[in-house]
């Protein structure tokens, strides 16, 4: 089978639903499910330090997934503080925090506020434990910290109730390692499917209070959260993309045993 | 420069953050304080190393007489715009430097990672042969977890999403495990090797 | 199809043509990426770090100790310049020196005995759930975690029982690949299911 067909065959089994959905039903994970409740019991007027550690390359899984945390945050009216450990993060985070606050109606300053980049991250945990304002004397857009008065209330780690990491790689790995091993902090993580099988086991042992995988996690929450969003419009396409990955490996694995019995 | 001084920094540093987890005291807090912050303003510069790096390679490419000098100015166009934008127009939403990496930088960071998914069918098709019993296995797990994670596996049957979230939250997971711990273990005599001075390969020696 | 949607679909199918061969479209869009993320980070790293905390602190408050990371971030720039480049490991003693400090208790905790501590389990299960069930996923994890730590253990040749212990951790291993495998191809086709779905939402404004 020439390569090109494959790719349009891909192309086709991704496209198509998008113009004729199938309706298919979600189930929600058990995972999800704990993800979820983790944030849904914590009071009104709580902190949560919310990390963007991803890239612009997993923008269409990490987008669905922030826009649901997110929304489920600023919704049970929690207070949230964010930075980022990776400079496309800082930018794509903004952009995030900035839409959804302004469809809730949020106030920089007063219900959110963004700190922005900081390289290193060992430094960055570490840092954020001894004080907020050592390691970001100034957010993102300039202010100084004192002038704000949701800083005002963080001093630490000791005035935050939860930490989220909406990531792509292994930074929530070292929010266990660095912030939960020192200061005790419940860690949650919204990560890309590729990085979700790593981080079973911190769900097991109970070192992620809970654990979002890719799109279909994202589809997951807005299910819990009962607003379809851009991860229930894309698993259809997804499935449908699945099914013929499993074809081709078939195609592909019974052309290899009808040449092998001729030879 | 003699390999004594890097060595001995190792060491001392090393050994003093290991030092502090354990031991509370105000003088080395605010020690403790201070370093982290001085690591995360020297860890920049070792990233604008490659920034510098690539920016004079580019501009060495630039100067010669190929076709490929073209994308070199193209990538030093990208680089001096940028910075011009960025640090005179300023990174707030609607300025010319964030509607660059709203409408060039991200879509093609996306798209460039988006043709993974076509390299990944193709290789399923091509490659991805059960040669062995342990290649069958890994085969069969992962067609269970594409079916099971995805809507359409609930619609063959109920049970291919419980097996596929069986197999991730418990022999999939016991493996991870595993690596982690064999991971951890290698972590930790590595960093006791560095700052014991006895491994020495990020010195270049 | 406003003028910056239609700019950053132009350069999504530059990107795309790559898949029918390399063309000088791809290779502008690949040079522009490089370009514009390089400057991209530079930016952020001066107005977002090195003006809040090197200086402003020196050239506003006079906070002198900000001197010590100037001075070793120069350092660190020395490795530009032939015959200075050796200077560099000082300052690359320092970071590595804090990382590997603060790696150790870190990874002891979170790794290691956190997750020995996990698998470990008592006969005993717990009220409400089915017993043989409890005792075989239980089961499942340890037999599964220890021959995976049997089969990286190379200190003794892989003969005998441990040999066939290995064996068995290759099998988990295998599981854990064809997990991962399942997990990468959903990621993949994720990205694209993004693509696809901006040039014809976005762009072409096809979908609802």
């Amino acid at each position: 089978m020439n390569r090109q067909l494959i790719y349009i065959l891909i192309l086709a089994a991704i496209t198509v639903p998008l113009f004729l959905p199938l309706g298919l039903k979600h189930r929600v994970t058990p995972e999800v499910e704990r993800f979820y409740q983790t944030i849904d019991v914590l009071p009104a007027g709580s902190i949560v330090l919310v990390s963007f550690d991803f890239e612009a390359s997993t923008v269409a899984e990490t987008r669905p997934l922030a826009y649901a945390v997110l929304r489920h945050l600023f919704s049970n009216n929690v207070s949230v503080v964010s930075l980022s450990t990776l400079a496309e993060g800082t930018g794509l985070g903004y952009n995030f925090l900035s839409e959804i606050t302004e469809e809730l109606g949020k106030k920089y300053g007063e219900d959110y506020i963004f700190l922005g980049f900081r390289p290193q991250y060992q430094a960055t945990i570490l840092g954020l434990g001894e004080g907020f304002s050592k390691v970001f004397p100034k957010d993102y857009l300039g202010n100084e910290l004192s002038s704000l008065p949701l800083a005002e209330r963080v001093k630490n780690y000791d005035q935050i109730n939860l930490i989220i990491s909406i990531a792509d790689g292994d930074l929530p790995q070292y929010w266990v390692d660095y912030a939960q091993t020192r200061y005790k902090k419940p860690v949650l993580a919204a990560v890309t499917a590729v990085m979700a099988t790593s981080y079973y086991p911190y769900l097991a042992s109970g070192q992620f209070s809970g654990l979002v995988g890719g799109l279909k996690g994202a589809a997951e929450y807005e299910v819990l959260l009962g607003k379809p969003g851009l991860g229930f419009k894309g698993m259809e396409s997804q499935s449908l993309g699945h099914l013929m990955i499993i074809i081709l490996i078939i195609i592909g694995n019974l052309t290899f045993l009808s040449q092998k019995k001729r030879i | 420069m003699p390999l004594r001084l890097p060595l001995i920094l190792v060491s001392c540093f090393g050994l003093f953050m290991l030092l502090q987890f354990f031991w509370q005291a105000t003088f080395l807090d605010q020690a403790y304080g201070e370093v982290l912050d001085w690591v995360q303003i020297i860890y920049l510069f070792t990233l604008w190393v490659g920034a510098v790096h690539l920016i004079k390679l580019h501009l060495k490419k630039s100067q010669q007489k190929k076709k490929e000098a073209f994308y070199s100015w193209v990538t030093l166009a990208g680089i001096f715009s940028m910075l011009g934008f960025g640090l005179i127009g300023g990174k707030e939403q609607g300025s010319l430097f964030s509607w660059i990496f709203d409408n060039v930088q991200v879509p093609l960071q996306a798209t460039m990672f988006s043709l993974l998914a076509f390299f990944v069918a193709s290789a399923a098709y091509r490659g991805f042969r059960a040669r062995s019993r342990e290649a069958l296995v890994l085969l069969l797990v992962a067609g269970l977890v594409m079916l099971g994670r995805v809507p359409i596996g609930n619609l063959i049957s109920e049970w291919i999403p419980d097996l596929a979230n069986w197999i991730l939250n418990f022999p999939s997971m016991a493996a991870r495990r595993g690596i982690l711990i064999g991971i951890g273990l290698g972590s930790v005599a590595t960093a006791l090797r560095i700052i014991f001075g006895v491994e020495r390969t990020y010195l270049g020696r | 199809m406003d003028l910056s949607t239609t700019v950053a679909a132009i350069l999504t199918l530059f990107i795309f043509s790559f898949l029918y061969r390399d063309n000088p479209f791809y290779k502008f869009a690949e040079h522009l990426l490089v370009g514009v993320s390089v400057g991209y980070f530079l930016v952020i790293s001066i107005d977002n770090v090195l003006i809040p905390k090197l200086s402003e602190p020196l050239l506003k408050r006079q906070d002198w100790p900000v001197l010590v990371p100037l001075v070793a971030g120069a350092l660190i720039l020395t490795r530009l310049v032939p015959g200075w480049s050796n200077w560099s490991q000082v300052s690359l003693a320092l970071v590595i020196g804090v990382g590997a400090g603060v790696a150790i208790p870190a990874t002891l905790q979170a790794q290691i005995l956190t997750q020995m501590k996990a698998s470990m389990f008592s006969l005993e299960a717990p009220p409400g759930s089915s017993a043989a069930l409890y005792l075989f996923e239980r089961s499942v994890i340890l037999l599964g975690l220890t021959s995976v730590l049997a089969y990286f253990f190379f200190s003794k040749e892989h003969k005998g029982w441990l040999g066939s212990y290995s064996k068995l951790g290759t099998y988990f291993l295998m599981i854990f690949f064809g997990a991962t495998f399942g997990y990468t191809v959903m990621s993949r086709l994720s990205l694209l299911i993004g693509r696809v779905q901006f040039l014809l939402g976005d762009w072409i404004g096809l979908l609802n």
